[in-house]
């Protein structure tokens, strides 16, 4: 579905250059539930930026099933964003002044094609991760596991493609980190494609296929025997 | 507030140049507005003040109630006699009567007449007015046969030389020799009094007055009368009726008191309620000057605070740090508040420097001369510094010093108050802009009605119009006149010349006079009445609207010499002929009317208007005699240069009368005097309303780079999440929109009320479209939309993983 082609990432600014990624080269498989693991300052996240598309490459070729995603002007990657892909943060990155069913509601807000009804998918989703009893409530007033499920029925409630996960559980205690890899788990179950970026070598574990950064570079690779 | 707090003020102003700039330039100009405004409505209401126990003087009034008539309501003049009459029945009456005044006389130097503020006076003038004198004494006026001037007069005809002693020519029912006895300060600028040469009153009614000095329903001058208290003020009050009564029987018939009423106006007032249809207006101007002045002053104020609870959320984070740290919230609170006084004060002293740099403006446009009164302004701005600083310090100051400093510093985000906090500044915009928005609507309104004033159809043509009113002054003899009418005709250029004993600008006479319908009881309705010579017509050139103009052919047309009580032929005007009670002009023509005196209507005119567009047009008749009536207005119809129009008819009035100063001025520049008032008012409003939007627009755009900045992490989370460039940008100028299309919920309906009251001062003016407010919204709309785009664009363009990293 997805192949990286030896793609770079450097940034420079006052005279300081820093390359993030060097040559990376990865496939991923429809259906596959791949972890990053790597020290931090690695490239982790900037490899996911890259493959979520609100960081573009200084070099290499990022084919997302036959399209050439360099071929793609700012709005089109936009467009692209919001019917293909779904987000999770480490910092939940949920807006303050919404209640989360409007910050779900946010998942299919800028989709054209959004078929059916927006409510009922909203509803949905937020079942899928058990907080739609807190639909009304703000942001600040749900914990840090709830946030980060309301965080995740954002990233479901358009039915994504692939879903990017930066540390999901990294903000989170061990009784939510696991409860958030379960829905992980059946996310992948039931056919999502996900990445995710993990310190856990348990939770990391969980996935079908992981990969090891260190300065920029992928360094190993392991596929979880099934 | 120690060393470090002054040290933490100037870096965070520093640090946040463009709030900073903001938050003191904003405040700066609110406050000079505030300042300039409140400077002219505190010159607007301290007119007569000035005087020693002002509050003891009354001006007299006469107030009329005649059914049907235009002579209607109070106005500020008596009759001539009346402080005679009142002395002889009320022993021991304190008062005086000031006969002319503004360009009411004129000094006689080398024989060349020259226009003065003579004012004729009776000699306990300085028992009411106790002007200060330079030398001499007030009492000196008893003396017939002595004058007071100005301290500018003394100069203008004596120069250095000591006027004491010294005699002067003064014309003003006649020329005549007057000693200086004294010389008195010139009058300031805030008083209607208008005098330079005072001369007493003659003990019997001089020549040419005779006849009217002591005829009830005749008002020739003002009288003035001192009382120790209003209730003995009130008290003589009360015994007016049975006065007027006793005294005005024989001139106004059997009841007079139920026509006319003599009150009293405290001289206090006087200026912003005078007598008269004009009454309302004066006060609404300076009231709606004075209310801009402070809401400007809120409105910056209002963004000063919204300004800094914005930036202040900013810092919540060093606030948490210091708390925890060790400093309590006294501690914090003092030196917000601190900040807070130091900053207004700063901003307080830029306002007092753009204040002093745009009085001169100020003054140009609205022909003042306002001054700061830095005794008054200085400790007032202090103390206005303290308050506001205060006030806009308090909020932010507790509410920073409330936050609990762990989930602060936990927090990722800064504080923003939430979707409270959002909804709190959304008001401040509506407030804002609502009023921006009613000033907008204000000024295009006021501005429309100037104009409108101004191209208005008079009934004739405005331009090419020139009145020559010293042509009834008492000096020039009727002979002469008719001479100097004959003489102005030959002149090149000249198209007509009409006399009239009322022209376009008014002034001259005012008569009126009651109109009886045959087959009705009573003595009818009261119509103006205007005396009109050869030529009138021809200047005027009004619209017939039915039967004819006055023509020599008909003898009946001609009122000089009428002895024989055959009907006479009068023109009436429209106006007229509803008020007759016929049902259409052409019905009216061919019909007589009044009782002793019949006249026989043989045309009807359109208006002509010669009034301010306050008042009302008049139902009118206009007599005509061949022979020119005495004491006549001359109006010349000419054309081509004005100027040089002025010059031949100056050129001729010297030659052939140059014991009168000439009085003559183009109808537009006559007419320009209704309108200088409010074009004033137009002017300041447009400044003052102008100010306002800028600081409405330093407030949103404040706003919007707080609110931009605040939300950079959100934009970057909803361009994440598939929102374009387009959506974000949408959404930041949504955001400010909204409020600003509320707030016109909050301008129309006040600009509506206000605007209706103002425009209900006009006989004539502009219909209140729905333009005005809608012509007003979009202007308010776009500028906010042009204030918030700029960094609404900038923010809607910024890399989503720039945003997303961005704190
Ligand atoms: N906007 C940026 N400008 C400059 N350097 C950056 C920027 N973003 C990331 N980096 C650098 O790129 C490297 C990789 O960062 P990142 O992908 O965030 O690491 P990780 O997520 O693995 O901790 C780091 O050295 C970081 O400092
Ligand atoms: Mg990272």
């Amino acid at each position: 579905m997805i192949r990286l082609e030896n793609i770079q990432r450097r940034y420079v600014s006052d005279e300081v250059e820093t390359t993030a990624l060097k040559d990376i080269h990865l496939h991923v498989e429809a259906g596959e539930f791949l972890a990053i693991m790597g020290p931090s300052g690695c490239g982790k996240s900037t490899l996911l930026n890259t493959l979520g598309t609100v960081d573009r490459p200084t070099g290499g070729r990022y084919l997302f099933g036959d399209r050439d995603l360099a071929a793609l002007n700012e709005a089109d990657l936009a467009r692209f964003r919001a019917e293909t892909l779904g987000f999770v943060f480490q910092s939940f990155n949920l807006i303050d002044e919404l209640t989360i069913e409007e910050n779900v509601a946010l998942g299919i807000a800028y989709r054209r094609d959004a078929a059916g009804n927006r409510r009922d998918r909203v509803a949905a989703a937020m079942d899928r991760v058990g907080i739609a009893h807190r639909a009304r409530h703000f942001p600040h007033q749900l914990s840090g596991g709830q946030q980060q499920r309301a965080a995740i029925a954002r990233a479901i409630v358009g039915n994504p493609k692939l879903i990017l996960a930066d540390e999901p559980t990294g903000n989170l205690d061990t009784e939510n980190g696991a409860q958030v890899m379960n829905i992980l788990t059946a996310l992948n179950n039931a056919g999502a494609t996900i990445v995710m970026v993990t310190h856990s070598p348990s939770h990391a574990d969980i996935a079908t296929r992981r990969i090891d950064m260190l300065d920029g570079r992928i360094v190993a690779s392991a596929t979880r025997a099934i | 507030m120690n060393r470090f707090g002054f040290q933490s003020l100037y870096r965070s102003l520093s640090r946040h140049k463009l709030y900073a700039a903001l938050n003191i330039g904003g405040l700066a100009v609110g406050i000079a507005v505030f300042l300039i405004l409140s400077l002219f409505v505190r010159f607007e209401t301290s007119f007569e003040k000035w005087l020693p126990h002002a509050d003891e003087l009354y001006l007299v009034q006469s107030e009329w109630t005649v059914p049907d008539s235009p002579v209607q309501g109070a106005y500020p003049y008596t009759m001539s006699g009346l402080l005679e009459q009142m002395r002889e029945d009320f022993p021991g009456l304190l008062g005086t009567r000031i006969r002319g005044g503004e360009r009411g006389g004129s000094v006689i130097q080398g024989g060349v007449a020259t226009m003065e503020d003579v004012a004729q006076v009776d000699s306990s003038f300085f028992q009411l007015f106790n002007l200060p004198m330079l030398s001499g004494e007030g009492k000196a006026l008893a003396d017939p046969s002595v004058t007071l001037i100005s301290r500018s007069t003394a100069r203008k005809y004596f120069g250095d030389a000591n006027p004491l002693g010294r005699t002067m020519t003064i014309a003003f029912d006649e020329p005549k020799l007057y000693r200086v006895a004294g010389v008195f300060e010139d009058l300031p600028a805030n008083t209607d009094l208008k005098a330079s040469i005072l001369i007493n009153m003659p003990a019997t009614p001089p020549p040419g007055a005779a006849d009217y000095w002591f005829h009830w329903g005749s008002t020739s001058l003002r009288t003035y009368l001192r009382f120790p208290d209003a209730e003995a003020a009130r008290a003589f009050e009360k015994r007016m009726p049975e006065f007027v009564n006793r005294r005005g029987a024989a001139y106004l018939g059997e009841k007079p008191s139920e026509i006319m009423a003599i009150s009293l106006l405290p001289l206090t007032r006087a200026h912003l309620q005078p007598a008269g249809q004009e009454s309302a207006s004066r006060k609404l101007t300076v009231a709606a000057l004075g209310i801009v002045g402070l809401l400007t002053l809120l409105i910056a104020i209002v963004n000063y605070v919204n300004l800094a609870t914005a930036r202040a959320g900013l810092r919540a984070r060093e606030v948490a740090m210091r708390k925890v740290l060790g400093a309590d919230r006294g501690a914090l609170i003092r030196q917000f508040l601190g900040e807070a006084v130091l900053t207004v004060a700063v901003a307080a002293f830029l306002g007092l420097i753009l204040a002093e740099l745009g009085l001169p403006l100020v003054n140009a446009a609205g022909g003042l001369s306002l001054t700061l009164p830095y005794a008054i302004v200085v400790p007032g701005l202090l103390l206005l510094a303290l308050i506001v600083g205060v006030a806009a310090g308090f909020y932010p100051a507790l509410m920073l010093s409330r936050f609990p400093a762990a989930s602060v510093l936990a927090s990722a985000r800064s504080p923003g108050g939430g979707r409270a906090g959002t909804r709190a500044r959304e008001l401040l915009v509506v407030l804002q802009f609502g009023l921006a928005i009613a000033f907008i609507i204000g000024t295009m309104v006021l501005s429309a009605q100037t104009r409108h004033v101004r191209t208005s159809d008079l009934g004739f043509r405005r331009d090419g119009l020139l009145v020559v009113q010293s042509l009834a002054d008492s000096g020039v003899t009727e002979a002469q006149a008719r001479q100097i009418v004959t003489a102005l005709r030959a002149l090149p250029g000249v198209k007509a010349v009409g006399v009239s004993d009322t022209a376009a600008g008014g002034g001259g006479n005012n008569n009126t006079d009651s109109v009886a319908i045959p087959g009705r009881p009573g003595s009818g309705p009261s119509l103006r009445r205007l005396t009109i010579g050869p030529g009138f017509f021809e200047a005027y050139a009004p619209r017939l609207v039915a039967g004819r103009l006055f023509d020599d052919a008909y003898g009946a047309d001609n009122n000089s010499g009428w002895r024989d009580g055959l009907p006479r032929n009068i023109v009436i005007n429209r106006k007229a002929v509803s008020t007759l009670g016929f049902a259409s002009p052409e019905e009216a023509i061919g019909k007589t009317v009044g009782g002793k005196q019949p006249r026989t209507i043989v045309g009807v005119i359109d208006e002509l208007r010669f009034f301010t567009p306050r008042l009302p047009d008049d139902p009118t008749y206009y007599v005509y005699y061949r022979d020119s009536p005495g004491e006549s207005f001359a109006t010349i119809r000419y054309s081509g240069d004005a100027q040089a129009m002025e010059q031949a008819v100056g050129d001729l009035w010297r030659r052939m009368a140059p014991q009168v100063p000439l009085n003559a001025r183009t109808a537009d520049s006559l007419f320009n005097e209704f309108y200088q008032a409010d074009d004033r008012a137009t002017r300041l409003f447009a400044i003052g309303s102008g100010l306002a939007v800028l600081i409405g627009c330093v407030g949103l755009w404040g706003l919007a780079s707080f609110n931009t900045q605040r939300r950079v992490k959100e934009i970057g989370i909803r361009k994440t999440l598939g929102a374009s460039s387009t959506d974000v940008a949408k959404l930041l100028v949504g955001q400010f929109l909204r409020p600003v299309l509320i707030a016109n919920l909050v301008a129309w309906p006040l600009a509506f009320v206000a605007m209706r009251a103002w425009l209900a001062g006009f006989d004539d003016r502009v219909a209140l479209s729905p333009l005005f407010f809608i012509g007003a919204t979009l202007a308010a709309t776009l500028i906010a939309v042009l204030t918030v785009l700029a960094q609404s664009l900038r923010a809607s363009r910024a890399a989503p993983s720039w945003a997303l990293r961005h704190e």
